[in-house]
């Protein structure tokens, strides 16, 4: 009687070539050590090795290794700044963790993590929302979807960046928490408003941050509550898989205003919004101590709607009210609230995750749109405002640097040539001019690109982050989806993240020849101990 | 106790932190500390101190966990480090190694009968390992060696079926006391089954069992008269002979067979009994032993003493060197050295291990100089078996009175040890991963051993993360269902209109399928082809698709077996040549059939299973994919779906795909053929197609995905997305490289014209319902071809309505082909005015199609506002406004208009 084996066993074989595979590494030290010392000096693999990870991770960086090694030999390509400083990290999709605290698409999830850690990517951010962790009532916090991501990334061998958000989103549809917004009905004043009484229910207004309006608990008591839950939930994680954290500041977790909510390619001027019950009174107690009491009633009567062109309306023009003694009175204290919104934000993450090994950071809008007036109406609708012309940036930058805390810009794919002329857009400039601004004052500046892509994004970002002067570090590419990994835009994606490791498929140089010959040593051994096995 | 997993097979770049742990000899007092992370706990625990110098070796393991611990030990990670009171002692470590060995079982199968006409047959295995057994049943007056998949009613609770022929049920412990795995199925023997065939798999290893090479087959008729006759020939039941692949006698040495009862033939089955056999088998496993070291100073002499045993059997030699300077470095001590040390080739000592007296391992001890820093050393159980510490050299240190760092490395590890007990909780996960990469690492390594350059490792690396992409990508999209098309129409735009790409060609390509089932017949097809060649381009053709020109084992071209060779049943290569020659001289470009999803073999292996190659491509049993069981493949699974008649080729092998570009370029060169039409690309994946395309640049490339449409109740769902997008997907997976047979219109086509539902051809979205709607550069729309209709007739087109299936893919957008025997019919005049038109109105496979009537019995659509169509009974006229309409074509049910 006769059983026969027949096709091999993969692990098997795989396990026996592993063993030859390290010991022709040995062997490969023996002869030439010099070579061999080198495989271990590339870039990432040092900061691996701190951080005992599961195995898959140490391997994964082996695999990484074989990449890497082609770094020191493609360096001597000029460039105006080595983008192997930069690290990389990609968005999951916003809808990562459902709001019954379900992972989505694990499966989709893990492949792509994989197939973007072998591809050399630094880490991972992952969007946590505030209308999903305490959806049900105040202070119950429910972690678990998004600590099986976070146990997913570490496995995986990534980092993770999280992003506290604060606001709600459209498309996927996630609100804010379901008792926040039962007491949103019974006190709009929660939400912002615009002049004709529309409200925004993604997000809080600024005016009531500190107003005991969340059953007693101001909003920014709950935002510090729930850091407080994120950091001891994800203890284990902290400084070290987890490297980062956003806060999120307002509408899709920029620091604005809700002034553009339709998301229209080519929108207007945008409309202002401090019209809900605090804001107002805000401004009314502002007025009145300005001795202006007229002024605080309401908003500019004549400022365009939100897709009206700027120039449709008086505000706006070129010796319109925006620069009249009444506009630098409203645009101030406007912009002010949106400063003394930051500060509280930033000044809440930075107590909260201080000394817990990770950076902070906030992230700022791109209002490119009507850049080129002189009005700047988009960035005036969103609060961006200086009197006298000064510098609109620079007292945000001020509010991160003195809570030490990181800026992230999106757009950093946008060139002014896409950009259709009829918007006077010019996202470059606009870019420059904050970076200037952080760099004045000492902030450190993250990317991120925008979230639909653009044509000729890829270069652009890559000039962005070559640019010595804003010394970019750190780089999130938005975001994981069925677009992100479909094959036109994946293909592209690959070739970015190759471009940025110096990783080129260039089989000429020497290490090339110095690794394989080290192999070949081993592999004699390897065979036979295959055949022995 | 000290004690430290290790797995030679995984790298670990990270252990090194771990493993110096080890105290300063002086300055410290003694301690103990055992760091496990085994268990959950996060706590440090401290246990009594040992005896230094033990001689028992810590086991971790016993053997019979064997491969499963494997694994297992992956997820252990952190060092256990010992001190002892013993001032002495400078380090001691028990590290556990594993040795792959052979270990031997049997395989059995029963057959009882329970009840009257109940029968029972259990399959077993007495080796542990996840078996399953892969089985299916022959059915009364089947002939072939085909399997069924048994009834319902037989398969075991846990069973999965495997496409539409095969069941997979686990073997299972019948209690866990038991040491055989094993699995019972109730034979019905109301049903038909005439047989039973299995193979056992063990899903650890992955390997296949078989009997003989071939399934193992127990009969279960004997009223069958072929098998009758065999049983006869067998007297009674029982196993039978080679002929019929029926289990036999054991005829190998050795074999055991313990038992051969044979009970009362039954009345209804006459020739069935109760039987048992055994058979042996045999399977690597991995055993675990352990490595104990302990170093000691010698106060008196100042000498670093190091000890290591091991339970390891048989000889064991040390290979090893010792480290100066703080590097890793391997050097040679002075003398003196152990009994039985040899130098090998000036780099390291070799020194064998002394024989415990009881038999059970070895020990040797090495007395080195004090100013050392440590000792390196890997052991050798043979010429071909090499143990190290999970891919590092073992490292013993040695210490010296400048470098206390007992307190700072154990704080690091305390730190990392709650991590790692996280680890531990999930290791199925970890487990996954690390099979993948391993996987991986296998490509890479595999790799190394071809002695090819970093450069394919690289490519594999790729690879890899292509199809991580492309697999979360499917899911992605999955979700996301309107994403699809917008997707795919926006990378339609980006791309210029002119450019030739090798799915589209120019964009106003017509094809003319030229040969049907029966051209073979002649012997001399190309030459008949050739005579055509006039009428064929002055009707307007411009792409002629030719029948497979390889040597095959059935006439018609599609079972190749040498590829190189070019003398088919259609003809010679010179004949083929000078037939290219000929239409590219009347300016028509000439596509290949490439088969290149299955090849027939030339020879059998050792088991008799057909899978190795000849001819100049003469590959082994590594081209072949692994998950068809019938033709033994060592390549890995198949990227897609299998076609079971031939072996299917691995294209995830490198040297396969090497082989196949160098052939496709061979081609173009040697016979000059413009591009391929791709024979059942269903069978792998569309991005290693992309790399053909890449390679051999084809002026214009169509694969063939023919799955089935949707149906409900019998009825043809109006919906056919999902039918599209798998075939869209396909096109994408070659990034349009290649286009496709647009099925899905075809299909659509059949039940419109057969059953006057016009409605269905418009989609709800007002465009073409099939992939012409949504990726009409890359869609080859045709009506029949030589599968689905000449003399095989797989999928006939509705007979008597072929005009009208023509009238709409020859005015519409995508690239058309036409059948042979349709162009060579009566209806030769009709389809010469619609080719003609489609040339004259320079309509191509962009056109913009604007559906204008879709209606029960008519449907009609204005193409690039020039030519209007409609099919169908029902009445329709162009709209009357600035353009004035002339009919071009008219005929039964269909009338086409142009501008003029």
């Amino acid at each position: 009687m006769e059983v026969s084996v027949i096709g091999n066993p993969q692990a098997r074989i795989c396990r026996s070539e592993l063993v030859y595979r390290e010991l022709g590494f040995r062997f490969g030290s023996e002869v030439i050590s010099g070579e061999s010392r080198n495989r271990v000096s590339f870039r990432s693999q040092i900061s691996k090795l701190k951080e005992i990870g599961i195995r898959c991770s140490s391997r994964s960086v082996k695999c990484e290794a074989i990449i890497s090694d082609q770094v020191p030999f493609l360096n001597s390509t000029p460039k105006s700044r080595s983008l192997e400083s930069v690290k990389l990290f990609v968005g999951l999709p916003l809808d990562t963790v459902s709001d019954c605290y379900n992972v989505n698409h694990m499966k989709a999830i893990t492949a792509g993590l994989k197939a973007l850690k072998l591809l050399g990517v630094e880490g991972i951010e992952l969007p946590i929302f505030w209308g999903v962790v305490e959806k049900e009532a105040a202070g119950k916090y429910e972690w678990s979807g998004y600590l099986a991501v976070a146990e997913i990334v570490k496995k995986v061998g990534l980092k993770l960046h999280a992003s506290l958000s604060f606001h709600g989103s459209k498309d996927p549809e996630i609100g804010l928490p379901d008792w926040v917004s039962k007491i949103g009905e019974a006190e709009p004043g929660l939400y912002f408003t615009d002049r004709y009484g529309n409200q925004y229910h993604d997000c809080l207004s600024f005016a009531v941050d500190d107003a005991p309006v969340l059953d007693g608990r101001t909003p920014m008591e709950v935002y510090r509550g729930f850091c407080e839950s994120f950091k001891s939930a994800f203890s284990d994680y902290m400084g070290n898989t987890i490297t980062g954290i956003t806060l999120g500041m307002g509408p899709d977790g920029e620091l604005r205003y809700p002034s553009h909510q339709h998301d229209d390619k080519f929108s207007g001027a945008g409309e202002f919004q401090c019209y809900d019950k605090y804001m107002l009174s805000a401004l009314k107690q502002y007025a009145e101590s300005t001795g202006n009491p007229l002024w605080g009633l309401g908003g500019p009567h004549d400022a365009p709607t939100y897709n009206q062109q700027p120039h449709s309306s008086s505000f706006f023009s070129d010796g319109g009210s925006w620069e009249s003694q009444y506009g630098d009175f409203f645009l101030s204290w406007y912009s002010s609230l949106l400063i003394s919104h930051a500060d509280r934000v930033l000044s809440v993450a930075s107590s909260a995750f201080n000394g817990s090994g990770v950076s902070v950071c906030g992230k700022l809008p791109l209002l490119h749109q009507w850049h080129k007036l002189r009005s700047q109406p988009s960035e005036l609708t969103a609060g961006f405002y200086s009197s006298n012309g000064q510098d609109r940036y620079e007292a945000i930058a001020e509010i991160f640097a003195k809570n030490s805390c990181r800026m992230i810009i999106p757009g950093m794919d946008l060139s002014d040539e896409h950009q259709p002329p009829e918007s006077l857009s010019s996202p470059e400039s606009l870019l420059a001019h904050i970076k200037t601004s952080c760099k004045k004052q000492g902030v450190v500046v993250s990317g991120q690109n925008s979230s639909v892509p653009v044509p000729g994004g890829f270069e652009r970002i890559v000039e962005n982050l070559e640019d010595e002067n804003a010394g970019i570090d750190l780089f999130t590419y938005q975001r994981m989806g069925a677009r992100f990994f479909s094959p036109e835009h994946f293909h592209a994606f690959a070739v970015f993240v190759r471009n940025m490791n110096q990783f080129e498929l260039s089989s000429q140089d020497q290490a090339g020849e110095n690794v394989a010959e080290s192999l070949s040593i081993g592999s004699g051994t390897g065979a036979a101990s295959l055949q022995a096995a | 106790m000290s004690t430290f997993p290790i797995e030679p097979l995984l790298h670990h770049s990270s252990l090194r932190n771990n493993s110096k742990i080890y105290r300063g000899a002086r300055g410290l007092l003694p301690c103990s500390l055992n760091l496990s992370s085994q268990f959950t706990s996060k706590k440090l625990h401290s246990i009594g101190r040992s005896v230094v110098g033990s001689r028992t070796s810590l086991g971790l393991r016993s053997s019979n966990h064997r491969r499963s611990v494997a694994i297992r030990a992956s997820s252990s990670d952190t060092a256990v480090v010992e001190t002892s009171q013993s001032d002495d002692v400078v380090f001691k470590e028990n590290f556990s190694v594993q040795r792959i060995e052979k270990a031997e079982g049997k395989i059995y199968v029963r057959l009882k009968q329970v009840k009257e006409d109940n029968w029972e047959l259990t399959v077993g295995c007495s080796l542990p390992g996840k078996w399953i057994i892969h089985w299916g049943v022959s059915y009364v007056g089947d002939t072939g060696s085909e399997w069924d998949q048994p009834p319902e009613d037989m398969r075991p609770p846990g069973s999965i079926a495997i496409k539409d022929y095969a069941i997979e049920t686990p073997l299972e412990k019948s209690s866990e006391g038991d040491s055989f795995y094993e699995v019972t199925i109730n034979l019905n023997l109301e049903s038909s089954v005439a047989a039973l065939n299995f193979v056992l798999k063990d899903e650890e290893t992955g390997a296949w069992y078989q009997h003989k090479g071939r399934d193992f087959k127990v009969p279960l008729v004997d009223d069958v008269p072929d098998n009758g006759n065999l049983i006869g020939a067998k007297k009674g039941f029982g196993p039978i002979g080679q002929v019929t692949n029926i289990i036999v006698k054991p005829d190998e040495p050795g074999a055991d067979v313990q038992e051969k009862s044979s009970s009362d033939l039954t009345k209804e089955r006459k020739g069935l009994e109760e039987f048992y056999e055994e058979m042996p088998i045999s399977k690597h496993v991995a055993d675990d032993n352990s490595v104990s070291v302990t170093a000691r100073k010698c106060p008196a002499t100042s000498k670093n003493v190091v000890s290591i045993e091991t339970d390891l059997p048989g000889d064991v030699t040390v290979h090893w060197g010792v480290c100066k300077n703080g590097s890793k470095k391997w050097e040679i001590p002075a003398e003196p050295y152990p009994e039985e040390t040899s130098l090998f080739k000036n780099k390291a000592l070799r020194t064998r291990l002394q024989r415990k007296d009881d038999g059970n391992g070895s020990f040797g001890l090495f007395s080195l100089d004090g100013n050392l820093e440590g000792l390196c050393f890997v052991l050798k159980l043979n010429e071909n078996t090499w143990l190290n510490n999970r891919g590092e050299d073992f490292y013993v240190p040695f210490l010296t009175s400048s470098s206390l760092p007992v307190e700072t490395e154990a704080a690091q590890v305390s730190e990392k040890t709650p991590k790692t007990n996280q680890e531990v909780s999930d290791s199925a996960f970890t487990n996954e991963i690390i099979t993948e990469i391993r996987n991986l690492a296998i490509d890479i390594s595999s790799h190394k051993n071809q002695k090819t350059n970093v450069k394919e490792v690289q490519v594999n690396i790729l690879q890899e993360i292509e199809k991580l992409a492309a697999e979360a990508y499917s899911i992605f999209r999955s979700t996301t269902p309107t994403f699809s098309e917008e997707s795919v129409l926006e990378a339609e735009v980006e791309k210029p209109e002119i450019k030739i790409s090798s799915g589209t060609g120019s964009g106003f390509e017509i094809l003319c399928q030229g040969f049907n089932w029966e051209s073979h017949k002649s012997g001399r097809w190309y030459l008949e082809l050739q005579e055509k060649a006039d009428e064929l381009a002055s009707l307007g053709f411009t792409v002629l698709w030719l029948p497979p020109p390889t040597e095959s084992v059935s006439p018609e071209g599609y079972m190749p077996k040498d590829l190189y060779n070019l003398n088919s049943r259609y003809g010679t290569i010179d004949e083929l040549k000078d037939t290219v020659r000929k239409f590219h001289k009347v300016g028509i470009k000439v596509l290949g059939d490439a088969v290149l999803n299955h090849r027939c073999a030339h020879f059998k292996n050792q088991n008799g299973v057909w899978n190795l190659f000849g001819g100049r491509l003469n590959w082994d049993d590594r081209a072949v994919v692994a998950d068809d069981p019938h033709f033994q493949g060592r390549g890995n699974k198949s990227s897609g779906d299998n076609f079971h008649a031939a072996p299917n080729i691995d294209h995830s092998q490198d040297f396969v795909r090497k082989d196949i570009k160098e052939w496709l370029c061979w081609m173009r060169e040697e016979v000059g053929y413009d591009g391929w039409r791709l024979d059942f690309v269903r069978g792998f994946w569309g991005g290693y197609v992309k790399d053909y395309m890449d390679a051999s640049k084809p002026y214009f490339a169509v694969g063939e995905y023919w799955d089935s449409l949707s149906y409900t109740y019998g009825e043809m769902d109006y919906n056919q997305d999902a039918h599209r997008q798998r075939i869209v997907d396909w096109i994408n997976a070659t990034s349009g490289a290649a286009g496709a047979f647009d099925v899905t219109t075809k299909g659509i086509l059949h039940t419109a014209l057969q059953k006057c539902e016009y409605w269905r051809l418009s989609d709800p979205k007002g465009k073409p319902p099939g992939v012409v709607g949504w990726w009409p550069s890359r869609a080859v729309t045709f009506i029949e071809n030589h599968d689905t209709g000449s003399t095989q007739g797989h999928w006939r087109f509705p007979g008597g309505k072929e005009m009208q299936g023509y009238a709409y893919i020859l005015t519409h957008p995508g690239t058309p082909a036409v059948f042979f025997d349709h162009i060579f019919s009566d209806y030769h005049s009709e389809i010469a005015s619609l080719l003609s038109l489609r040339n004259r109105q320079k309509l191509h496979c962009r056109s913009v199609v604007n559906i204008d009537k879709s209606e029960r019995d008519v449907y009609a659509a204005i193409i690039d506002e020039k030519v209007a169509m409609k099919i169908g009974p029902g009445h329709y006229d162009p709209p009357n406004g600035s353009k004035n309409w002339s009919v071009a074509v008219e005929g039964r049910d269909y009338k086409v208009w142009e501008t003029s």
